[in-house]
């Protein structure tokens, strides 16, 4: 199902969606230093094997993925894996630097996960995950969000349900984001060194960007996902994923 | 543009070991033979240890700094990239726990020569006087064995040493200027400026921040590019491992990087011996060494301590006053976001240029003791969708939709002050890395003050996005940096290490890096350790050859030794500070 303009009718999938057409940080990579452009250029064209997740799990982690970073306004060549990464970090055994006394290490957090989604959803659907309707995907998603799983009791009993929830959607968010055609749809900068920013202020664009052209859309009719409910109803979360550091 | 002024578009070719686009790290290295005895072996080349490594070196001292990470390139190791700075954090398993636990690895720990300088925003603020009186005046936490009048000729160094731009006046705490101008205003520090003049807030403009604001020595300006907090490729700002390590090299000291030290011994004297150390193919060595200096911050400190426990130190080496991994502090890191109209693009210029410390002191009207800094901050694609899946519960098309929107958001951060609690605290777990040594386990709770603080703390700092236009404020709850654990004090009971950083239990084993600070104030702490570090190589050069041959303790405070400074640095720059 595709986002659609305001008046119901749909938009075709784009090679860039957001809201700078044209705009491509890729096509300044020779600006780039040799290092940050090879780890970047490697992100795009070295996608890493699926190796820690078993054939059915990431079918249903592909699916997850897919509500968790929706895509479906991106012509489909155009559409930024993301299940591949979150493997790989699994895989090479990455941790952000912690683990919470409450959850089992990540790897373990996502087997026992995926198995929980699937009993909610035998538990609401009498089904797998994967072979219910994407509505009902999306809800049984949104109940993890909400920290009121219908099922796998056992399972949030030795697993934080929004511990988990929040590190699932991290881990998604930090693939997508990393891609260079995610720099593209939100109008971000990217790399500048060695050649700096020079417009610092009032968000102008430095001459290889491009000015914002905004359009408004909807979200497709199937998904509960286009609206913003703090995760569990709270806002303390300390210590939840690390983000990178801010200050 | 086939060369650039400043940097290299392509690889270098030769064999340099750079550290920015110009400065090379001095060639060769003094290597100390395996067997020799050194006088200092320093664990950790981060803040505290590249600047005591520099000035014991300069003193002529024989020194080793083992660090844990690697030697970095900054040309060859460093990117322009959120997702592959990974390398430059501590992200070694640790267990945290607690009712509001802390993160980890990016967010205050880091790994490799140069530590969590290489990460760091850069915000370089001072202490207040009032910081080192808490218990006299605030009739909490305690008091510091010394007082700001200690520290301030260090951090008039220091300020030099990065050096630090900022405004010509700066009103808070002790006031004062810097002698290096401030940097120019990015989209963030404008809103910050706009919503506190609006608000009748005084607010710092430019700094203070350890970034170069026209360039130094061997070292380039800022050229605004955003990623501070994954390393300066540029040069521009400060590291130890940029402005301490070459001199320390040059005067011959030796950084063993890719060594994680794993226990200090003890001799049958009760004086340290030296340590044990994982060389880089993993192989156990030992180096021996007269005296000791943990500079491994927060949470490495006290776990090497507890992993060097002995007979006679059953609960951790230099242990008696049980007072190892208890008082760990952060600061409330809170994060506020607004949403603008006009587009921002926050990930030009250093996140850290813009600050007001209008809140720093306690304020008798309200209902908590001791107070906050509002800060610019500068988050990039990840780190804003993180928060926002934190602050706005984004997610699916929600996530789609509030990353569009990435340029039209600018966020400001409380830098809030934390009590110490003896229950906050770093311990050992039962889980071991992959080298077989027990990871930390820590505990972290908030306490009503520290609630308080924070509840008014961000209600106001959300007055000032408001005040500056926005037309939608969100906040995530969050953490920043890291302090204590390690405490200083003039009590051995209630204290792990004396006013210079020597344990009271052993006399040649110190600890020298955020660790030993008793409370935090809600100043950065980066600049405070480097002080901190520099007072403590004056003491130790003061004594000379009696820290390694003798118990007695000699408490007369040393002299302020301005001529170890890095060559070209002290003595520039005006206000000219003789």
């Amino acid at each position: 199902m595709n986002i659609r303009k305001p008046d119901g009718r749909p938009i075709e999938p784009m090679r860039q969606p957001g809201y700078y057409p044209g705009y491509s940080t890729l096509s300044q990579q020779k600006f780039w230093d040799a290092k940050t452009r090879e780890v970047v250029l490697a992100r795009v064209s070295n996608v890493p094997p699926i190796r820690f997740f078993s054939a059915d799990q990431a079918r249903t982690m592909e699916v997850i993925c897919a509500h968790i970073i929706p895509q479906d306004d991106r012509d489909p060549a155009y559409r930024i894996p993301i299940l591949p990464g979150i493997d790989d970090r699994l895989w090479n055994k990455r941790h952000d630097g912690y683990r919470f006394e409450d959850m089992p290490d990540d790897g373990e957090a996502f087997r026992l996960g995926l198995r929980a989604i699937d009993e909610i959803a035998q538990h609401l659907h009498g089904a797998l995950f994967v072979d219910i309707g994407w509505r009902e995907q999306d809800l049984i998603l949104e109940s993890l969000h909400h920290g009121k799983p219908a099922a796998g009791h056992e399972i949030w009993q030795r697993m934080n349900v929004s511990r988990f929830w929040l590190m699932l959607v991290q881990d998604c968010v930090e693939v997508y984001y990393a891609h260079p055609w995610a720099w593209d749809e939100i109008g971000y900068g990217g790399p500048a060194y060695p050649r700096a920013y020079m417009r610092l202020e009032g968000g102008l664009p430095e001459p290889w960007e491009v000015d914002e052209q905004r359009y408004d859309w909807l979200a497709p009719e199937d998904t509960v996902s286009d609206k913003y409910e703090l995760v569990a109803g709270e806002e303390s979360h300390y210590g939840s994923p690390g983000q990178g550091g801010t200050h | 543009m086939k060369r650039p002024l400043l940097g290299q578009f392509e690889a270098p070719r030769n064999g340099s070991h750079w550290l920015g686009p110009i400065q090379r790290l001095p060639q060769p290295m003094r290597r100390f033979p395996e067997g020799e005895t050194v006088d200092y072996v320093i664990v950790g080349v981060g803040a505290g240890g590249g600047v005591l490594s520099q000035r014991l070196s300069r003193a002529g001292f024989r020194v080793i700094g083992f660090d844990a990470g690697p030697f970095w390139d900054s040309e060859r190791d460093w990117v322009s990239d959120e997702a592959g700075s990974h390398p430059l954090y501590w992200e070694e398993l640790r267990i945290t726990g607690g009712q509001h636990p802390l993160a980890f690895g990016a967010n205050n720990s880091g790994r490799g020569v140069g530590g969590s300088t290489v990460h760091w925003a850069a915000f370089t603020p001072r202490l207040h006087p009032s910081d080192f009186r808490l218990r006299s005046q605030d009739g909490v936490a305690v008091d510091w064995p010394i007082s700001y009048a200690d520290i301030k000729r260090y951090y008039e160094l220091m300020e030099l040493e990065m050096p630090v731009s900022g405004p010509a006046w700066f009103p808070w705490g002790d006031p004062h200027g810097y002698a290096y101008g401030p940097h120019p205003m990015g989209g963030v520090g404008d809103i910050l400026i706009k919503g506190c003049t609006k608000l009748g807030i005084r607010v710092s403009a430019g700094g203070p921040v350890g970034i170069l604001e026209g360039s130094h020595g061997d070292r380039p300006h800022c050229i605004y590019r955003g990623f501070c907090i994954q390393g300066c490729k540029v040069g521009a700002k400060a590291s130890t491992l940029i402005t301490h390590v070459p001199d320390a090299i040059r005067n011959g000291a030796e950084i063993r990087p890719n060594c994680m030290v794993s226990r200090i011994h003890l001799g049958a004297d009760r004086r340290v011996t030296g340590v044990s150390y994982f060389d880089p193919n993993g192989k156990e060595r030992f180096q021996k060494a007269r005296a000791v200096i943990v500079s491994g911050y927060s949470i490495e400190t006290p776990r090497l301590l507890f992993n060097s426990a002995c007979p006679g130190f059953e609960n951790g080496l230099a242990n008696s006053s049980d007072c190892v991994g208890r008082y760990l502090m952060a600061q409330a890191g809170n994060v506020v976001l607004g949403r603008f109209d006009e587009l921002i693009r926050m990930y030009k210029a250093p996140p850290a240029h813009c600050m007001t410390e209008e809140f720093y002191e306690t304020d008798p009207k309200r209902d908590f003791v001791r107070g906050f800094a509002i800060q610019s901050v500068g988050p990039l694609p990840i780190a804003f969708a993180k928060q926002m899946m934190k602050a706005k519960g984004a997610w699916g098309w929600g996530m789609r939709r509030i990353g569009m929107d990435y340029n039209h958001w600018a966020s400001i951060a409380v830098l809030g002050e934390l009590l110490p609690n003896a229950e906050n605290r770093v311990q050992l777990s039962e889980v071991k890395d992959a080298l077989g040594l027990p990871v930390a386990k820590v505990t972290f709770n908030l306490y009503d003050n520290d609630q308080k603080l924070i509840a008014f703390a961000r209600k106001k700092t959300e007055e000032v996005m408001w005040a500056a236009g926005a037309k939608e404020v969100v906040q995530e709850a969050r953490y920043a940096h890291l302090v204590g654990a390690a405490r200083m004090g003039d009590d051995p009971e209630t204290s792990v290490v004396d006013r210079y950083g020597r344990t009271h239990d052993i006399a040649n084993l110190f600890i020298c890096d955020g660790s030993i600070m008793p409370t935090q104030g809600s100043a950065n702490p980066g600049l405070t350790i480097q002080a901190l570090a520099a007072r403590t190589a004056d003491y130790l050069i003061s004594q000379g050859e009696a820290i390694f041959s003798s118990n007695k303790r000699d408490m007369t405070p040393p002299p302020v030794r301005r001529e170890l400074a890095p060559p070209e640095t002290w003595g520039k720059g005006a206000p000219r500070l003789k």
